[in-house]
């Protein structure tokens, strides 16, 4: 179980985008969306190439709060701001830090950024058993 | 630009507003472990408790994916909201907001239903894409009960920006 204090950093977590990393997660999303697996498609809506779809960008925020906090955790909520898009060759690379705890909900803010910027702002909500406040 | 004025635009949004949960779908399949697995996979990530039984939470939207080849319900609050949006010039749309909670996790076996309303429509503003408006739903996911309770287990808060797209030099 991890004890959580506001200002606490996760560690940083980097992810190679490859055309397979966005397919193979946007059909297992049951998103398919032609823009997310085919590139004369998106290149045609004016993209540069494909771009990995918003059911997996909610996905990986969930994996890599939740890889961290312990399997134990509960998630409550999460809530994203999403901005540069996530093409293949480019590298998705996560930050966060523990924003708040408070009544047994932590609130864990997190940014995924790729070249072109931050991909995803946002805030992860997770509930007790995992948290437990630190009292020293 | 051609079509609605604002003050139309915004009559359109009240009255799909008042319509509530206006439109709803059955997810295709129940919660089940082969696309529990197969999303697993695909986020290169393992987690015991989704290999027995739980779902991840953030699959809730997943569960009700229309499918390849299927729609939406054409009175879904959304769509006819963007639809009108495009006949009034704003033809774009960018994905800019989700926000989702989390009552408790899913169980493989359960079936999902989702209800859409709209929840909000705030312009025209002038965005870094051009201008436009912000068109905010709602989604609720609910597991049925043999017991008649409607337990919802899930929601969403999805924002989209519809607008007209700049000249591209």
């Amino acid at each position: 179980m991890r004890t959580l204090t506001p200002g606490e950093q996760l560690p940083e977590w980097s992810l190679p985008m490859t055309p397979t990393t966005i397919v193979s997660t946007a059909i297992a999303t049951r998103d398919w969306q032609d823009v997310h697996h085919d590139r004369d498609v998106a290149q045609a809506a004016g993209s540069k190439d494909i771009f990995l779809n918003i059911l997996t960008s909610n996905g990986l925020v969930e994996r890599y709060v939740v890889d961290w906090l312990g399997h134990d955790a509960e998630l409550k909520g999460i809530a994203i701001r999403l901005g540069a898009p996530a093409h293949p060759y480019d590298t998705l690379t996560f930050r966060g830090t523990v924003e708040s705890v408070q009544d047994g909900v932590a609130t864990i803010a997190v940014v995924g950024s790729v070249s072109l910027g931050d991909h995803v702002t946002g805030t992860v909500r997770v509930s007790a058993p995992v948290i437990e406040e630190r009292t020293e | 630009m051609t079509g609605a004025s604002h003050d139309e635009i915004m009559a359109e949004a009240e009255r799909i507003q008042a319509l509530g949960e206006a439109s709803e779908s059955r997810a295709p399949y129940p919660v089940n472990q082969p696309t529990i697995g197969a999303w697993l996979d695909a986020m290169g990530y393992d987690n015991d408790r989704f290999r027995t039984g739980e779902a991840p939470p953030s699959m809730a939207q997943v569960w009700t994916m229309p499918g390849l080849g299927r729609k939406r319900p054409p009175e879904d609050p959304l769509s006819r909201m963007t639809e009108f949006l495009t006949e009034a010039g704003y033809t774009a749309v960018l994905g800019t907001n989700c926000e989702q909670s989390y009552e408790r996790y899913l169980r493989v076996g359960e079936e999902l239903r989702v209800t859409s309303a709209l929840d909000s429509v705030v312009g025209p503003k002038r965005t870094a894409m051009g201008e436009g408006y912000f068109v905010t739903s709602r989604n609720t996911w609910y597991v049925d009960h043999p017991d008649g309770r409607r337990e919802a287990v899930a929601t969403m808060l999805f924002r989209v920006l519809k607008f007209v797209p700049k000249e591209t030099p």
